[in-house]
């Protein structure tokens, strides 16, 4: 099993001063998996990725590289190259320059390193004519795949990547990651990626880490991420969600203090007893009696939101908002401040830890 | 009215004119004042000639005057440029104890009046036994050109990426290969502007000239000395040529400047 694992993390600890900044990862990443790495800003994320790249050493832990620990191996012997959040492309040189560096510094000869420039250029669909185009008059785009085509040329065992997407607008970078998950078919690479958009992640992952405050919190595939959070925190960090702060009674039933409410229970892990209910928007509809569901709370039409394809409203039930999405084609026709009841059934819903 | 419409405004113009006419008319009168062939300076000129011209490019004086003064700037330049690159990367580049402290403490001697440093310099001297000559003159112009040559050279290092540095160690370049290949190159436009100033703040420089160079004269110390006495229409020709001669190094500069990054990208274009 350790044969297939290209890079393994044990209990990878890094202090600032007094700050720990990543507080005892441990991971294991497949040869050739697309690994993704979200969590908010502060998470660790980005630092847990210096020292997988060789920018910054473990305070404690080790990290080792298909077997062999390289904690205290630099950067520029590291068989990993990153794509930074900035790109990093050298300004003062073309295109072709910026994808040759790496073979440059090899003492690859010209002709070579020209042909191996316009291949990858050709890959990742960059006109050849750019090739001696000044990066700086590149589009953003134009310039991500710069980036990318200049780690490509190092031939790493494994890339790294800062999210390289974030400051790119939202219809350019929804097309980027798919041609990023199209280049790591293509290459076969292994790839780390981290970024604050589960979304992101999702898109592209084969697995997700989940860090929040230096630690990370749950692993899985995008499938069990999203439908089965093993935390508040995991499962409010995939978008809207509706939580409900429960505790088990002794019923059997899910007992909410606010609102003042009973629940029919999922299926529950072994030994909780308080943590908060799950319940996805989508999971959530409109009823007319509370029969229909097998939870209902009753509460006020507050707002609505077209999301695109879909409509999100909000209910109002005392203090705390139930947000419930439906597809824009089965509108709900209630108007502003309408009593209305909402319900989902228990299978739906789910419950998950702080 | 927008704002190109308001560029174009008759006043917009005319003020323009005012400033360049205020700025640059000093330095035509000295022109003016050096075609004259009379030996003393009258105004308007009456008889012209260029015979205070070629007078003064036919004396050795000058000729060592040039010398010296060329010596200091070149000299302080090299020296200025290196000391400044390393200060101006403990300036902007590196986050370090006491960078505050360096930072108030490079930019004092800009404000400290020439004169009065000049003077504390040379006690110094005399203090240490040296022997004045344009060798310290170059000492003491980097007491004062260095912290300049410092900011201008740190105005370029607080925009650049520290990230390029990471990248290219990332791609598998040394520390020395990192150096030469991206930080050198990126910074060079800065560089070159430091050296630019180092050169001509030193070709201009009078106070400190004055208290350091010795036996050994430069430009303004001699044009100084024959405005305090012993005028002819050889010190405007000399100041004019002085004058020239830095807009002309400042203009070629430009020039190279624009030359060079037109050449890099056609190189690149050739190669394709």
């Amino acid at each position: 099993m350790s044969q297939t694992h290209i890079l393994r993390l044990d209990s990878v600890v890094k202090r600032f001063g007094g700050l720990t900044a990543v507080n005892g990862v441990s991971l294991a990443i497949a040869e050739g998996e697309f690994f993704t790495i979200v969590g908010p800003s502060g998470s660790g994320k980005t630092t847990l990725l210096r020292m997988l790249a060789g920018m910054d050493t473990p305070s404690s832990g080790d990290i080792l590289l298909r077997g062999e620990r390289i904690n205290d191996m630099p950067a520029n012997q590291r068989p990993t190259c990153m794509v930074f959040q900035s790109l990093a492309l050298f300004p003062h040189r073309t295109v072709g320059q910026n994808i040759e560096f790496a073979l440059k510094i090899r003492g690859v000869d010209a002709a070579t390193r020209k042909a191996r420039a316009l291949e990858l250029m050709a890959q990742l669909r960059l006109p050849a004519d750019y090739y001696g185009k000044s990066v700086t008059k590149c589009s953003g785009g134009e310039r991500q795949r710069v980036a990318l085509a200049r780690s490509l040329a190092y031939d790493p065992a494994i890339l790294f990547f800062d999210e390289p997407l974030s400051a790119i607008d939202y219809k350019l970078r929804k097309t980027l990651e798919k041609e990023l998950k199209d280049i790591h078919r293509e290459t076969g690479k292994t790839f780390v990626y981290i970024t604050h958009s589960l979304e992101e992640a999702m898109v592209m992952s084969d697995r997700i880490g989940v860090m929040c405050a230096g630690e990370m919190v749950q692993v899985g595939t995008p499938d069990e991420i999203y439908t089965a959070p093993r935390t508040r925190f995991v499962s409010e960090f995939m978008g809207d969600v509706n939580v409900v702060p429960v505790r088990l009674g002794p019923d059997g039933r899910l007992h909410s203090d606010d609102p003042p409410s009973v629940f029919k229970a999922p299926t529950l892990p072994e030994g909780f007893a308080r943590g908060h209910l799950v319940v996805r928007p989508e999971s959530m509809r409109f009823v007319e009696r509370a029969e229909q569901a097998d939870n209902h709370v009753a509460g006020r039409l507050y707002n609505e939101y077209a999301l695109g394809s879909r409509i999100q409203y909000q209910v109002r039930v005392g203090e705390r908002v139930f947000i419930v999405e439906r597809l824009r084609q089965q509108a709900f026709a209630g108007r502003l401040d309408d009593a209305v009841l909402i319900g989902w059934d228990a299978a739906n819903s789910l419950v998950v830890g702080d | 009215m927008g704002a190109g419409a308001r560029w174009r405004h008759p006043l917009v113009w005319a003020w323009a004119a005012t400033v360049l006419v205020f700025m640059y008319v000093p330095a035509l009168c000295l022109l003016l004042a050096s075609l004259t062939s009379s030996r003393y300076f009258i105004f308007p000129i009456t008889k012209w000639g260029v015979a205070w011209w070629e007078k003064t490019f036919d004396s050795l004086e000058i000729h060592a005057l040039f010398r010296t003064s060329i010596s200091v700037a070149l000299c302080l330049t090299v020296v200025a440029v290196v000391i400044a690159f390393c200060g101006a990367l403990a300036f902007a580049r590196y986050q370090w104890r006491g960078r505050t402290l360096f930072q108030r403490l490079v930019l004092l001697p800009i404000f400290f009046p020439q004169s009065v440093l000049g003077l504390a310099l040379l006690l110094w001297f005399s203090a240490l036994g040296l022997d004045l000559s344009w060798r310290t003159a170059v000492f003491a112009h980097l007491v004062w050109i260095a912290p300049v040559v410092t900011l201008v050279i740190a105005i370029q290092v607080y925009s650049f990426d520290p990230a390029l540095e990471e990248a290219a160690f990332d791609l598998g370049a040394s520390r020395w290969q990192v150096f030469r290949e991206v930080t050198l190159p990126v910074l060079f436009p800065g560089v070159f502007s430091g050296a630019l100033f180092a050169f001509l703040l030193s070709w201009g420089n009078f106070p400190l000239s004055l208290f350091s160079t010795g036996a050994d004269t430069t430009i303004p110390e001699y044009l100084y000395a024959k405005m305090v006495a012993g005028y002819t229409p050889g010190v405007p020709v000399l100041g004019t040529v002085s004058t020239v001669g830095a807009a002309v190094l400042l203009l070629v500069g430009y020039l190279l400047i624009r030359l060079g990054r037109r050449s890099r990208r056609d190189d690149a274009v050739e190669r394709t």
